[in-house]
């Protein structure tokens, strides 16, 4: 199932907790970043894109 | 000569009710309110007066919204009659305070009575959920604050699934609309939240917001309600019985939206946080690198000056040895057979000596 971009950020987040975490390994870190950033971009590019569907409803309120 | 209609008093009462409904079917009528009074509990019955003249009203006490007194001014809707009596008045459906006074004093009145009600009880407040995807607004499409509204919901959130209940959001027959949309939403249960919509105007444009079926309607539902109606100044008793009160129509939009363009730039300065942090480690690591080859590099050092002073030191014993050293001191090296007449070689400091030797004796 494709994330939402609610998923995204929380990914987003974990993966930058990670740099601050005891579990940093340098090793992993460049790769870690680069993943982190393509992300960014990509919450970037959804969040900009998200439209609102607003419809109004065809029941008359006036009877 | 035409035939004279004659009527009998009934038929003649009742078409001239036929011909007053027709002529004014649901006519408003505005005035100041004296000799009210409530019978049995449930009929209500006052006078609306203006300088000149005075009609007499009738009402159901269930369809009296806002709380009368004398003295009040107020409009009705209302169908005119001729009662069986043959006195004239007028049969009010809905009523509305107008004016400012009387706007005020109907407020206060509705209000204490719903607030010791606990209507308006913050114990009954639920916040807005977490995660809003689908709003239910009720507004006039119509109005400048649904526009303002719909245009902050745009800039600062997408994906949200909005349905619009379009209602009179002003008038005599605003609140009944309102009513029906609130419970079109709770009926349906689809939406996670219904925002009450409605931008700024005079107290009497506001005055529907004092109604109270309405505010019991908002107190009710069982989807949170928030409210963003008129400006920062107005206070409805809609906004008090709201879960969520927003000052503005703009305002409501913005409590319940997340700002794409915030979260944006919050994602920005992760990702520049998280590069310096990674930045700031391998400068650590190098550093510390760098300190371990400057302590081995310094152990090197003290090992060779050691290993110096013990060369120095062997090279001034071995020095001390050279026979060169001996002789220089004045003793002379002798090689040969000793005895008489043998010819012995002395070397000294400076020469190089043959000898013939004479005598020999023991020391």
């Amino acid at each position: 199932m494709a994330k939402n971009v609610s998923d995204k950020i929380a990914e987003l987040k974990t993966g930058v907790d990670w740099f601050y975490s005891d579990d940093f390994k340098l090793e992993e870190a460049s790769e870690r970043y680069k993943k982190l950033t393509d992300l960014a971009k990509e919450i970037e590019k959804d969040l900009s894109e998200m439209k609102n569907e607003i419809n109004v409803i065809a029941e008359d309120f006036s009877k | 000569m035409e035939p004279v209609q004659v009527y009998s008093v009934s038929d003649f009462q009742a078409v001239c009710n036929q011909i007053m409904e027709t002529a004014f079917s649901g006519v408003i009528v505005e005035g100041e309110v004296s000799s009210f009074k409530v019978n049995q509990g449930k009929f209500v019955f006052f006078d609306l007066k203006d300088e000149q003249s005075s009609v007499g009203c009738f009402m159901m006490k269930f369809a009296l919204r806002f709380p009368l007194e004398d003295g009040m001014k107020i409009r009705v809707r209302a169908v005119p009659k001729l009662t069986n009596w043959g006195k004239f008045s007028l049969t009010v459906q809905a009523i509305m305070p107008v004016g400012e006074g009387s706007l005020k004093k109907s407020f206060e009145l509705l209000k204490k009575k719903l607030s010791e009600e606990g209507l308006f009880a913050p114990e009954k407040k639920r916040p807005l959920p977490e995660s809003i995807v689908k709003i239910g607004v009720i507004s006039s499409t119509q109005a400048a604050g649904y526009a303002d509204f719909c245009k902050i919901l745009n800039e600062r959130w997408g994906g949200l699934e909005v349905q619009v209940a379009h209602c009179q959001v002003q008038g005599m027959v605003a609140a009944d609309q309102i009513i029906r949309a609130l419970n079109y939403f709770n009926e349906r249960g689809e939406v996670q939240v219904i925002a009450v919509i409605r931008g700024g105007g005079s107290a009497d444009d506001l005055a529907v917001f004092n109604d109270e079926a309405l505010v019991r309607a908002i107190a009710a539902s069982k989807i949170p309600v928030i409210t963003g109606i008129g400006h920062e100044v107005d206070e409805s008793l809609c906004d008090l019985a709201a879960d969520v009160v927003a000052s503005t129509p703009s305002n409501a939009a913005q409590m319940l939206t997340r700002d794409r363009r915030e979260i944006i730039a919050s994602i920005k300065d992760d990702v520049k946080r998280t590069n310096n942090l990674f930045n700031t480690k391998v400068d650590e690591l190098i550093d510390g690198n760098r300190g371990e080859m400057y302590r081995v590099g310094q152990d090197i050092v003290v090992r060779i000056t050691t290993m110096e002073g013990e060369i120095a030191a062997q090279c001034k014993i071995l020095e001390q040895l050279n026979p060169e050293k001996v002789l220089e001191r004045g003793y002379a090296l002798m090689k040969g057979d000793i005895g008489i007449d043998n010819v012995v070689e002395i070397t000294t400091y400076k020469q190089e000596i043959k000898a013939k030797i004479t005598e020999v004796k023991e020391r």
